[in-house]
Order: structure tokens, then sequence, then C-alpha cells
């Protein structure tokens, strides 16, 4: 060794400290590039007579500047950012949609509501039931229009689930990839570290990291191990386990998460194991959000419709008839599980109309075990049946009462025939409720503005008694049966007082001539309803209230509202069930909302998880911004520190340089004392 | 510390960026104009916004019930002015009527104009409003609820009711269901005849031509105390005069007849005649008026009231009191047009029966009269109602918007202010980071 080799030493590790510099320098915007530097050692000495005489320089390693610790806080911060980044960027599209003031669903319900009030008005005038018809069938379309862009946000939600999906199983084939690279790198140098290498597959799982919320195990080969939810893998050493994107066996509309294991089996994934990153935002979304809106706008629809023709047909149209069905909806959605042991066909679903309130947002499972049925509810995963009947036989054949409805359901068992143990089918009640809703007809004469009853006080009447306009409570009473054959009641009905008028008789006045007394000798209580009556419970389908003093013989008559064209009883309770309480009724008590503010719920709803989905998403954002910072502070490149290092380098050099020079002069001179 | 190249660019366009969209947000709410662009800026306000905009439609809503109830129960009130000036018109020309020495052309003339006021008060029961619907004829709005002349009055029939008593609602506050009709019954049929509890009138022959050959005259009547009236299970009952011509000058008495059982009521048993003052009748004086309750030691009726007999009973003429029932302002219009045109001869008995006639018209007029201002104090008091609702609905309605502003509405300098503190903000931004990155070692080297 001599004064050569030393220059050398120095020049060699000068030119590394540049071309580290360099490479940082052109790296600066490299994604996930980490910085290098040069470690210089000094060589081993020599021992002389006089000591140690330092041998010059090398460069121990390229070292890269990275801390592990602060780089998974990166991962941890960015799959929580990204996650409400795409949840945001989803619930965005309906949060906008709903309290639009034109575009939701509050102007139209508005709309249709004053149609029906200004029909109550004018009952006898057609164009203003066809301004009402007309209303009601732009709430049904406001209604399809709300659902169809809710079905494409899941259409997209959908596609989007299975494109990231892809994405995923690309990045864990490519970190698979890397990770038999860092393998054979680590067999053919046991002590310098791939430093390009590590930081490409850093950068992979950053990018892995951002889509689905993934934790890595270092192995000793060099590899790492890459796993997502409860510890289902993704990437083990050199094995990249493929996810699959497929239709959920409870409903073929929902695409789901599924992981291919060793042999290719097929394993579903629950929801729940889905989290983080943009694949776990767009699962959340769908589940926590786009259901319960969808299902809320659906309830809406349906109690609306079950509530208006219930209303509906206890009035008289201006041709006289009985009113019909105003608007037509879907029945339950009722999927049978595509991994049925039987391969029976989903049971027939049905709404109790006189529950109607009862009905939740909520989808429900039903399973069974060969012996119990178990109806849970999706939302709060309760168990709200588990018997060995289900609630819910036909409800046109066993009574309501021995088989009441669960949450405003029926289900039909008698269309499930002989399940099988392990059986499951999924109900969403509400989910094509809005989907589905349409008016049932567009002839303005059928609305029935009026009600099918009046009453009347005898002109011979001597006391001051007085009989109000009835209320019509249920027009599938036998008294309506044919009512809109023969535009009669069976019967029409006469209340006479006895004398004294303590007392009265209710009569058949089928014939006036010859009423038949049906019951006598019922006392009189002022403001009273006289159905049903105390003694036999004649019952007819309405109620009448006789108030004030009536004389001895006074006559109030029923009989069928005939020509009533000026009549709007009917519509003015069509008109007061917009503000009348419908929904969202629990077991104990009644109703508590009408449809505004079941709307007014879901905007709620819709609003505050947006809001909120957008501060965690701004907070995660910011954990990310600072951990990147602190990464960054450590780990990036600064140009000035490299420009600066270029020019320690660059003298380094040259004082190596002169060093060789000094040596070669020396030389010259030693060569030209033996000239 | 050390800084990276790349965070001086990150954290510039980051900050850049944020500022850049707080911004726009600002920008986009002084556009709208609303402090509420999306249901996230506020949740809670947002669906608030919703409900009071559901009430403020509502009250809306309300404000045109008003006006159509209001419209409706306008008409009929002017309708039922009119049909208060005709009556008040028929009860003028019935008085008249009732002057004795009128030449039969005079009365003719009366007559005649009474026909004519007879169909002009048809014509304003069978009145439409504005969309062709019949205002008195109940729900049947297309049925012209009445139809008939004063001959078939005269002929012992009725006006018929083609409508029913429906009565027309509309909803004027979330509670209120306001009547704004009236059916033809209630107002121009449904009309108690005589004092309101009985009915008092002469005996006729099968020509309805009165019995009675004296110059008696029967007042209306009246009863104060209603709850004896109603007490009694039959309240029909005749006043008999008859004369006992052994005195002189001769005594009138009466005897008050149970008609069902043809009991006297004063004496309990079957009327004894001639009449003696033993007999048990009471002795009658014109412009008496006849208790009709017991006196003294007659067997114990009560009815509860008066009526007042004037002028000279004949043997034999009777008076007949009923119970009240009901009878069209038609028909007392119509009886009296046939009252009047019936009297021909110059007879006494027969001047006292057109004196009835008239007592009768002009009690039941009376009648009329009070029923048409009793549905016109409902409809007064109906539209005096609208009027409240009406102003509390402005009230409301302003205090609606109010809200809705608050929750909805930009504070617009506040905005404004924010937008310039903003775009100072960007600004320093942008200025800095263009500084900033302008910065490099090799700018010199």
């Amino acid at each position: 060794m001599g004064i050569f080799s030393v220059g050398i030493s120095g020049l060699n590790a000068a030119q590394s400290g540049i071309l580290t510099a360099s490479h940082n320098i052109s790296n600066a915007s490299t994604a996930g590039y980490n910085r290098q530097e040069i470690i210089q050692g000094t060589n081993n000495p020599m021992l002389t007579g006089s000591g140690y005489v330092g041998q010059g320089t090398n460069v121990v390693t390229v070292r890269r500047i990275y801390d592990e610790f602060l780089g998974r806080q990166v991962l941890s911060a960015e799959a929580g950012a990204s996650e409400m980044d795409s949840y945001l960027s989803q619930i965005k599209q309906i949060d906008n949609m709903l309290a639009d003031p034109s575009a939701g669903l509050s102007p139209a319900m508005a709309a249709f509501f004053k149609g029906v009030q200004d029909m109550a008005a004018n009952p006898a005038s057609i164009p203003g039931r066809q301004s009402m018809l007309s209303a009601a069938q732009s709430l049904v379309a406001r209604f399809q229009s709300i659902d169809q862009r809710m079905t494409e946000i899941r259409d997209g939600n959908n596609s989007q689930i299975m494109g990231q999906v892809t994405a995923i199983n690309t990045y864990s084939a490519q970190i698979a990839d890397i990770n038999q690279r860092l393998i054979l790198s680590k067999g053919s140098s046991d002590s310098q570290a791939p430093n390009d290498l590590l930081d490409q597959r850093e950068q992979m799982l950053k990018d892995l990291n951002k889509l689905i919320r993934v934790t890595t195990l270092k192995q000793t080969d060099g590899s790492s191990n890459v796993f997502f939810g409860n510890g289902q893998p993704l990437v083990v050493g050199t094995q990249p386990y493929q996810l699959k994107a497929v239709a959920s066996v409870d409903d073929a509309e929902r695409i789901v998460v599924a992981l291919t294991g060793a042999g290719g089996t097929t394993l579903i994934l629950p929801e729940s194991q889905i989290t983080g990153g943009i694949l776990g935002g767009l699962v959340a979304f769908r589940s926590q959000t786009l259901d319960a809106a969808q299902n809320g706008v659906g309830r809406i629809a349906l109690t609306l419709a079950q509530n208006f023709n219930d209303q509906h047909k206890l009035g008289v149209d201006l041709t006289g008839a009985l009113g019909k069905d105003f608007f037509t909806f879907s029945p339950p959605n009722v999927i049978s599980n595509s991994l049925n042991p039987s391969a029976n066909v989903a049971p027939i679903a049905s709404l109790d109309p006189a529950n109607i309130d009862k009905l939740t947002t909520s989808d429900y499972r039903v399973s069974f075990d060969g012996a119990n049925y178990r109806m849970i509810r999706a939302a709060d995963s309760k168990v709200v049946w588990n018997s060995g009947v289900l609630p819910v036989s036909a409800p046109l054949i066993a009574p309501p009462a021995a088989n009441p409805s669960v949450d405003g359901l029926y289900i039909d068992l008698g269309s499930w025939a002989a399940p099988q143990a392990g059986d499951s089918f999924t109900i969403q009640p509400t989910r094509k409720g809005a989907k589905n809703i349409a008016t049932a007809f567009s002839d303005a004469r059928l609305l029935a503005a009026a009600a099918p009853v009046r009453t009347s006080a005898a002109l011979s009447n001597i006391g001051t008694g007085k009989v109000d306009a009835a209320t019509v409570v249920d027009t599938s009473n036998a008294a309506f049966a044919t009512f809109n054959a023969t535009g009669q009641l069976l019967p029409p009905v006469l209340v006479q007082f006895d004398i004294p008028p303590s007392t009265y008789t209710v009569y058949d006045n089928t014939n006036p001539l010859a009423p038949v007394a049906l019951e006598g000798g019922i006392p009189y209580t002022a403001g009273a309803d006289v159905f049903p009556t105390p003694g036999i419970s004649l019952d007819y389908g309405y109620r009448i209230k006789i108030s004030g003093t009536p004389g001895a013989g006074d006559k109030f008559t029923v009989d069928v509202n005939r020509n009533g064209v000026a009549d709007n009883r009917n519509a003015m309770l069509l008109g007061a069930l917009q503000t009348k309480t419908t929904m969202t009724g629990t077991a104990l008590g009644g109703p508590t909302a009408s449809y505004q503010s079941a709307y007014s719920q879901i905007v709620s709803e819709v609003g505050s998880k947006t809001s909120e989905v957008e501060s965690i998403g701004i907070s995660q954002q910011t954990l990310a911004d600072h951990a990147t910072e602190t990464v960054q502070q450590m780990s990036g490149v600064n140009l000035d520190e490299e420009a600066a290092n270029l020019l320690r380098y660059q003298q380094a050099y040259q004082a190596s340089a002169k060093i060789l020079a000094t040596a070669t002069k020396i030389f010259d001179e030693i060569l030209s004392m033996g000239r | 510390m050390r800084i990276s190249t790349g965070m001086i660019f990150d954290a510039g366009v980051g900050a850049m960026n944020r500022q850049t969209s707080l911004l726009l947000h600002l920008q986009q709410q002084v556009a709208a104009g609303r402090r509420i662009l999306s249901p996230s800026d506020d949740p809670v306000a947002a669906a608030r916004a919703l409900e009071v905009t559901q009430s403020r439609d509502i009250v809306a809503q309300f404000k045109d019930n008003h006006n159509n109830a209001n419209s409706a129960l306008g008409l009929e009130e002017a309708h039922l002015t009119s049909a208060t000036d005709l009556l008040a018109r028929v009860r003028e020309l019935a008085v008249q009527a009732g002057n004795t020495s009128l030449a039969k052309s005079d009365r003719a003339a009366i007559t005649f104009e009474m026909r004519a006021r007879f169909d002009e008060l048809i014509g304003i029961a069978n009145a439409s409003d504005g969309s062709g619907q019949y205002v008195f004829s109940g729900f049947m709005g297309s049925t012209k609820p009445f139809g008939g002349t004063v001959e078939s009055i005269m002929a012992g029939g009725e006006i018929g009711y083609q409508g029913d008593d429906g009565q027309r609602r509309l909803q004027v506050s979330p509670t209120r269901f306001l009547e704004v009709s009236d059916s033809g019954n209630d107002v121009f049929k449904r009309v108690r005849n005589g004092n309101g509890h009985f009915v008092t009138d002469y005996p006729k022959n099968g020509a309805g031509v009165g019995t009675n050959t004296g110059t008696g005259i029967i007042g209306a009547g009246s009863i104060t105390d209603p709850a004896a009236w109603n007490a009694n299970p039959t309240k029909s009952f005749s006043i008999n005069f008859s004369i006992d011509n052994v005195p002189v000058p001769p005594v009138t008495y009466y005897d008050i007849v149970d008609t069902v059982s043809g009991n006297s009521m004063l004496t309990g048993a079957a009327p004894l005649l001639p009449p003696t003052a033993a007999t048990g009748q009471r002795a009658y004086q014109s412009g008496q008026p006849i208790i009709l309750k017991s006196q003294g030691a007659e067997a114990a009726f009560d009815f509860g009231g008066s009526v007042l007999v004037t002028g000279d009973p004949a043997n034999g003429d009777s008076f007949n009191i009923a119970p009240s029932s009901s009878q069209s302002i038609f028909a007392t219009i119509g009886k009296l047009v046939g009252a009047l045109e019936a009297t021909t001869s110059g007879l006494s008995s027969s001047t006292a029966h057109l004196a009835n006639d008239i007592g009768f018209a002009l009690t039941n007029l009376d009648q009329a009269t009070d029923n048409i201002l009793r549905v016109r104090a409902q409809i007064g008091s109906r539209m005096g109602e609208v009027d409240s609702l009406s102003s509390a609905n402005e009230d409301l309605n302003l205090q609606y918007q109010a809200t809705l502003s608050q929750l909805q509405d930009l504070d617009y300098a506040k905005a404004y202010s924010d937008l310039i503190r903003k775009q100072t903000d960007l600004q320093a931004a942008q200025q800095s980071f263009a500084r900033l990155s302008k910065l490099s070692l090799f700018d010199y080297i």
C-alpha cells in the first residue's frame, strides 16, 4: 500500500459519494424514494514502527435513510384517509341530491298534497282532479328518479368494487414478485441491502394500502407477508392470494369480495373484514348509507302508497263507484340464498296494511335450522322471531291475530315448501319501494273525493237532534258488497227515536215504507257512536254520531251518497295524510313521523354521515400528511443538501486527485534523482 | 429541522388546494345566497329546513283554502242577503194585504208581486257558483235542488228538495274543517212553523175552506216554560168555543180539548155542552191570554205557555194547536198567496180567516227570516274565523320565513369578509410558494 492507493481509495469514495448524490438528485421526485447516503470508513491502518499509518478510506455501504416505524404510521393514516375519501365521494352524490330544492322528494310531495287540497276545494272540477293526478304522477316519477339515481350509484359501487379487487390482485402479484427478487438478492449478498428494490416494495405496499388496509410482517429471508382484515393473507412469501368480486349468495345484485384459497376454493368474506382503503370505503358506504337511504325512500313510498290507498278506498268516485287503489307498488323483495340445500323458490312476503307504520328500513334474513325459523333484522342484528312456526303464514288464510306480522311484514310460508335445515332467504321489504311505485289509473273521474254514505235528518223531526256526516271506516264491510253494482247500501239505515226519546231503534230502511227493526231500545247518549250497536254489534263499516235532543219519533237516515259531486269529505281526509304521523311506529307506541319528517330524517342522517366522513377524512388526511412529512423530513431528498454533497465530494475528488498528482511528483523527483 | 425539497412543493400545493377549496365553497355560498349548499354543511338545519318548508307550504295551502272558503261563504251570504230583503218585502206585502179596505184589484196586484217574489226566491235557492255548482244542494253540487210552483203548494204540496243534507267543508287550519256551505234543507225548508213550539190554525173543511163562523183571531202563542211543553207526551189539542145563551148577554166559554182522546183537559172528562158556569169551561174574554195550564180546581195539565184569541168566536168555533213542524219558506209564501187569492167574499168570517192566515204567514215569515239570519250569522262567524285564521296564518308564514332564512340564508356581510380574507390567504400562499420554490443552491454553482 502506499500513497497511490490511499489517493485512489479517496477518489473511489468521492466518486461513490457523487454517484449517490446524483442518484438522490435524479430521484428527487420518484414516488416512494428514500434518500441514500454513503457510509465511509477508514481502511485498516498499517502497523509500522512509528505506529499505525492510515491506509485511506473505503465506502462501507450505501445506506437508505428509512424508518420502518414511521412508514407504518403513514400506512395506517393513509388507509383511513383513502377510505374516508372514497366514502365521501360516494355519499356526496346522495347528499347533494336529497335536499336539492328542485330535485329532492320534498317539493314533489308538497305539490302532490297541494293537488289533493285543491281537489278538496273543488271536488267536481275535472281540471282540478286532473292536475292532482298529474301531481301524483310527478311524485311517482320523483320517487323513481331518486331510486334510479341510487341504483346507478349502487351499480357504480359494484363495478368500482370489481375494479378495486382487480387492482389489489395486481399489487399482490407485484409484491410477491418483488419478494422473490428480494430473497434472491439476500442470497447473493447478505450484508448489503437492495435499497431501491426495498423502496419499490414499500411504494407498492403504500399503493395497495390505499385500496385496502393491510398489515405486513417482515420475514428473515427478506420477503414481507401482507395481510388484510383479521389476518386474511394477500401475499405470503412469493405466493399471492387472489381476491374475487362475486355476486352475494343472498342477493345477486350485490357484489361482494371473496378470497380464493389454496386449491381454488372461494371464501366469501363478511363485509366487516373489508376495512380501510378505497375498497373499505366503498363497502362501508353501501352497507351503512346507501342501503339505509334507498330503503328509507322506499319505505316512504310504500307507506304513502298504502295509507293513500286505504283512505282512497273509503271514498267514492265521480262515477259513483267505491274508490280503487290509487297507487300500485311491489311486495317485499325476497331472495333465496343460492347455496340453500333445498332448491325451493323464495316464499312470498307481503306488507301488513294495519301495521305498515312499523316498517323499518332494514333488510331481514330468515333461516331454518331444521326445527326453528329465525328472523334476524340486519340493521341491529336482532333476532325478531325464533320459533317453530314463522309469524307469518299466509295472512289471508290464518287470522293475523294468531299470526302477527313482524315489523309490518307477513311471510307466506305456504309458498316455501318443505324447507331443509340450512335454508335461508333475505327479505328486502323496502328496497324496491320507490322503484316500483306507480299510479293505478289516469282517469280523473276515478279519484274518490266523496264519501260513499250520507246522513240526513227528517224534516218532520221535532227535536233538536243532529246527525254528523258519517265517517267511513271500512268499505270491505258487507254493507258495501253490492255498492258498485247497485249503488245501494246493504241495508240503508234508519235510526228512529222511541217514545220517550231516551232510546232509539235501528231499522233496515231498504223499504222506507216498511222499515224492518234490527235492534231496539238502544239508550241514547248524545254524541256517542251509533255503530257498532251495543246489543248485537251491528256494524256497517261507518260511524255516525247523533247529538242534541232528539224528539220522540225523530228520524235519521243513512243512505248512499248518490250524485254527491260536491262532497269532498274523503279528499280532505286524503289531504290530512300529509301531516298525519304514519311512520316509524314501534311495537309499543304508535307512529311518530309524517312522510316529510321521515324524509327529513334520511336527509339528516345522510348529511350527518357526510359531514362526519368529511371531518374524519380531513383528520385522517392531516395525520397522513404529518406522518408523510415526518418521513420526508428524514428520508426526503433536499436538493440544496445534495448540491452541497456534490460540492463536498467534488472537492474530495479534487483533493484525492491532488494526492495522486503529489505522489506522481514525488516519484518524478525520485526518478530524476536517479538520472 | 431537515426539509426535503419535495415537502416544500407538497406543502405549498396542499396549502393552496385547501385555500382554493374553502374559497370555492364560500364563492358557491355567495352565488347561491344559501348557507347550506348540501345537507352535510349542517345536517340538522337542512332537515329542519325541509320540515319548515313543508309547514310553510301547508300554511300557503291554507291561505288558498281561506280564499276558497271566503268566496264560497261570501257568495252564499250574498244570496241570503237577497233572500232576507225578499222576505222583508213579502212581509210588507202581507201587512198591506191585511188591510180589509183593499179592493180586489189591489189584492190581485199584491198577489201578483208575491208570485214574482216566490219565483225569485226559487231562483235564489237554485243559485249556482262560478263553476256551475249549485250553492244550496248539499253534496249534490250538480243537482238542481228546488223546483215547484205556487200552484203545487196551493194544492197542499210542498216544494221538493233534490239535494242532500251535506255540508261542504274546507280545511282551514291543521285541525279545523270549516263548513263552507249550508244545505237547502237547512236554509229554506227546515224552518219551524208557528212559534217554534206549536202552530195554531183554524179548522177547514175538505175543500180547504175555514169552518169557523165567528170573527175570532188566534195569535201565534208562546211557550214560556219549554220543559213543561216538552214533558207532554201528546201536544195536539184544540180550543173549542161554545156560548151559553141562557144569561144575557150570552157568555162565551172555551174548552181545551185533547185531540187524541177528545177529553177536556180542564175537567179530564168528555166536554159537557152546552156550557154553563158549572160545566168546567173557562169564560172567554177577547184579548185575554188563554193560559195553557190548569188553573184553580181544573184537572192538572201544563203546556208551559199561552195563546191569545181576539174577536168574537161563534158557538162551535175552534182553533187547533199542534206541535210545530218544518215548513219551507216557499210553502209559507205559497200558502199566503193561496189565502189571498181565495178571499173573495166580504163575509166577516172570511175576513177573519184572512186575518188569521196573514197572522200565521207573518209568524212563519218571521220564523223564516230568523232562520236565514241564523244561517247568515253562522256564515258571518265562519268568515270571521277565516279572517282571524288568515291573519294568524300571515304571522305563521312570516315566522316560517324567518326560521327558514335563519336556517338557510347566508350572512352576506360575513361571507364577503370571509371571501376577501380567504382570497388574501390564498394570494399569500401563492406568493410565498413562488418565492420559496425559486430558492436553489444550484443557481449559485
